[in-house]
């Protein structure tokens, strides 16, 4: 009887840890933050976000400061919203572009920091932005361009 | 038709830097922009000034109403961004003076390019003493091209500091190649070759004259 209690805790236990393991698993990969996360929210608008999405990283020198929250459309723009690291400073004239990693990567969103001492406050707004370049219409432009 | 349609690119782009504004009233950006824009179209179009021999009165002519458009110190400061504040008074002003002619050498000695594009208003928006005035620039061939000029109200005149081509921003191109510059190298290196490349033009130029006499 001794023995059958000791064994069922034990794989008790283990099941427990697995679950535990499966939901950290599970938070991590799926890029959920909790209680809204570290950091601190800024937002900017582009006319067009193509192809960024949730999640997204958003980088600085190539290194991941944060990442978007989420994307809404207001005014027939794109209203996006990032959470940015605490301990990670935004001038108010940095510039937030969207870019392709290499050829066809995933869109990320890479700041270029300003030399302003004026800084962006939690919740404010990036003002300077560029959007993806679309190589596709781009080309149809300049090749049929003609009419 | 690919050459075609990178000349046309070019006047685009050498309009996008070119029309902009001159000492005019308080007034929404737009129609500043519009007023000065249409300056410079007027210096373009003068059968007087297109005469050859002219081409450099007209340039002249060209970067004095360039100007009164564009905050050249904004736009600089903004392309330096993070290495502008280590600067001294001194090293500012000739950063500016260097930058500004780098504008010109890029764009404003293309202007014999231009040959009657229009250019329509579409939109503008403020924010603050910050406003993005939205035009298209239609080229012969008939492709538009998407120019937005991002200007800063100062006392009662918007200035242009930034111009934003097919998306692309002319202060982020800027700052990503003067920072990995001065990041690899120095900020006198960047300077050095600011300067190089200046005398380089000037000294092109003279040759250019002197063999077309």
């Amino acid at each position: 009887m001794e023995e059958r209690t000791r064994v069922n805790v034990a794989v008790g236990l283990f099941v427990l840890i697995g679950v535990l393991a499966l939901g950290y698993l599970s938070v991590n990969l799926g890029r959920v933050s909790f209680l809204g996360g570290g950091g601190y929210v800024v937002t900017a608008e582009f006319p067009s976000v193509g192809g960024l999405k949730p999640g997204s990283t958003v980088e600085i020198a190539g290194v991941e400061i944060g990442r978007v929250e989420s994307i809404t459309l207001k005014d027939y723009q794109a209203l996006v919203t990032l959470r940015i690291n605490s301990g990670v400073k935004l001038q108010d004239d940095a510039i937030a572009s969207i870019k392709t990693k290499g050829l066809i990567g995933e869109k990320y969103l890479r700041i270029s920091p300003g030399g302003s001492e004026k800084l962006i406050p939690p919740g404010g707004r990036i003002r300077e932005v560029e959007a993806p370049v679309d190589f596709e219409e781009l080309l149809s432009k300049y090749i049929f361009g003609k009419v | 038709m690919a050459t075609l349609g990178r000349s046309g690119l070019a006047s685009a782009v050498v309009l996008a830097l070119l029309l902009v504004a001159a000492p005019g009233w308080a007034g929404q950006p737009t129609d500043q922009l519009r007023t000065e824009i249409d300056r410079v179209l007027k210096v373009l179009d003068d059968p007087e000034l297109k005469k050859e021999g002219r081409a450099r009165e007209r340039r002249a002519e060209v970067r004095r109403i360039a100007n009164d458009i564009f905050d050249f110190e904004e736009t600089a400061r903004r392309s330096l961004a993070r290495h502008w504040a280590p600067r001294t008074p001194a090293e500012r002003d000739e950063f500016v003076q260097l930058f500004a002619d780098l504008l010109e050498r890029s764009y404003i000695s293309k202007i014999e390019l231009y040959g009657g594009e229009k250019i329509a208003y579409v939109g503008e928006t403020i924010d603050g003493d910050v406003a993005t005035v939205k035009t298209k620039i239609t080229t012969r061939q008939g492709t538009e091209i998407p120019v937005d000029y991002r200007m800063r109200k100062r006392g009662d005149k918007w200035l242009v500091y930034d111009v934003i081509i097919e998306g692309v921003s002319l202060v982020a191109n800027y700052r990503v190649q003067f920072n990995k510059i001065i990041t690899t190298s120095s900020y006198a290196e960047l300077v050095k070759k600011m300067r190089d490349k200046q005398e380089e033009f000037y000294g092109d130029e003279k040759q250019k004259r002197t063999s077309q006499r």
